[in-house]
């Protein structure tokens, strides 16, 4: 098969797709940062805090986690188009990062209770208050052990920006729906394309998040 | 008469429908060591627990040095600084090394400038044997060693007084001799203690009281010689024998749930 017309419209496109990969880690790293921000805000208000907060946490998590992250996309996007003046953008940064803060609240959560209960009550007894048996106690054994299940989201996170597509922002995926649009032919070739892409910037991403567990890892 | 470090008066605590402190009173006195005794269940943990408030007891008073310590009132964070606690299954801090493990209530808790805090740390590593292994983790200590971590980190706070709580119950029967030596000198030195603890031996050399708690409440108190071979109560002897049988025939510390 010689390099027709149309593959290589799709080749010589592809520094063109490179260029959505900048706004798709944009999108990932926000996404990430406000969803760990948020995720582990619940998870200590799940452990920690009074029945309200906690009951709060419950349910946000809840209801988050039983909806197709499109919809919440949908919903943040016309709502936030009819009160507040929205970017495309923002609303799929804030829309993935409520979807994967539910996820992250409950690695958290789930990693923060597995630290044994002396940790606590030892750090209590040296006079530490709550706060700070938690910031210099718990969160850091707590972190680490979540660090493996919190890589598996990173990455989730990474291939949903994906859904940014529908809301015409240029990111790697958009940017195929273009090439591909050009080159009716060889929508298959573009797709290849991407995934590759994904591939590796997912690679990478897990990578590195694998090689940061390795350097935090204390024996155990 | 010696300084009153710590009064207990008329504790009572209930698990669910389960009284565990029935009313328990103990004066400790400076530089005193007290061992308590008694079988499983009756509370002796849970004493040791309501003194610090690791555990709310629902009545009865806990004065430290004549300062009456009450959750609400009291800053209990102030309180437990005072307080040096050891736990049965150690409980240190998995992610720090042995000597951060010391430092960090100093440098956290008592602002103390970190490098005084390393020095401090370092002399009471020492203090206890473990100069070499400063800069080991908890997981690559052996029971005994993390034991003594355990009180070094504890001994770096100055404490008015220091509890052990069942300090040798987890450890293998080989492991439990440096413990209690270490628990020892610090008896020698003149720390004041409480201690719960099943080692009679330990109880004969080092305490100036054993208390023996019975379903709750104080059943007896006295020298180590009036307990072991004098007690008033045909409980105690009882007691003591059961435990020095099961010492001495085998080391069945841990089978026997003491």
């Amino acid at each position: 098969m010689g390099i027709n017309e149309h593959t290589w419209k799709v080749i010589s496109a592809i520094p063109y797709l490179l260029k959505g990969v900048g706004m798709t880690l944009k999108i990932t790293f926000l996404a990430l940062i406000f969803g760990a921000f948020f995720g582990l805000l619940l998870a200590l208000a799940r452990v920690y805090g009074g029945s309200i907060s906690r009951r709060f946490a419950i349910v946000y998590s809840r209801i988050i986690r039983s909806l197709p992250l499109l919809v919440i996309l949908f919903m943040l996007y016309y709502l936030a188009s009819e009160i507040l003046d929205l970017s495309p953008f923002l609303a799929v940064v804030l829309a993935l990062a409520v979807h994967t803060s539910a996820y992250q609240s409950e690695i958290f959560r789930g990693s923060i209770q597995s630290i044994s209960k002396g940790q606590m009550e030892a750090a209590l007894a040296l006079g530490m208050s709550k706060f700070q048996c938690v910031l210099y106690i718990i969160l850091p054994q707590a972190l680490r052990r979540a660090l493996p299940y919190w890589s598996n989201e990173a990455a989730i996170v990474l291939k949903d920006s994906a859904l940014a597509y529908v809301l015409g922002i240029a990111e790697l995926m958009r940017r195929g729906e273009y090439v591909v649009a050009r080159s009716s032919q060889s929508a298959l070739l573009t797709y290849l394309i991407i995934g590759i892409i994904y591939f590796i910037l997912t690679s990478v991403l897990t990578r590195s998040l694998l090689y940061a567990e390795k350097k935090l890892r204390i024996p155990c | 008469m010696a300084k009153q470090i710590l009064r207990i008066e008329n504790l009572r605590k209930k698990y669910g429908d389960t009284e565990v402190l029935k009313g328990v009173s103990l004066t400790v006195e400076e530089g005193e060591v007290v061992v308590i005794i008694g079988p499983s269940g009756t509370g002796k943990s849970t004493l040791l627990r309501c003194i610090n408030h690791l555990t709310t007891a629902d009545s009865g008073d806990i004065y430290l040095e004549n300062q009456k310590i009450e959750r609400g009132k009291t800053d209990l964070n102030k309180v437990r600084q005072q307080i040096g606690m050891v736990f049965q299954d150690f409980n240190l801090f998995n992610h720090l090394t042995a000597i951060q493990n010391v430092s960090i209530g100093l440098v956290k808790v008592k602002k103390m400038d970190k490098k005084k805090a390393m020095e401090k740390a370092y002399k009471e590593l020492a203090r206890v044997g473990l100069e070499d292994k400063i800069n080991h983790y908890p997981a690559e200590l052996s029971g005994g060693q993390k034991q003594r971590v355990a009180i070094a980190r504890a001994l770096a706070m100055d404490p008015k007084i220091m509890l052990f709580d069942e300090p040798t119950s987890a450890l293998d029967p080989e492991l439990i001799g440096e413990v209690l030596a270490v628990m020892k000198d610090l008896a020698m030195a003149g720390m004041t203690m409480i201690v719960v603890s099943h080692e009679l031996g330990f109880a004969r050399d080092a305490a100036d009281r054993i208390v023996f708690l019975e379903n709750g409440v104080v059943s007896e108190i006295g020298t180590p010689e009036k307990i072991f071979y004098n007690p008033e109560k045909q409980r105690t002897k009882e007691f003591i024998s059961k435990i020095t049988q099961l010492h001495t025939s085998g080391n069945n510390q841990e089978s026997a749930g003491l």
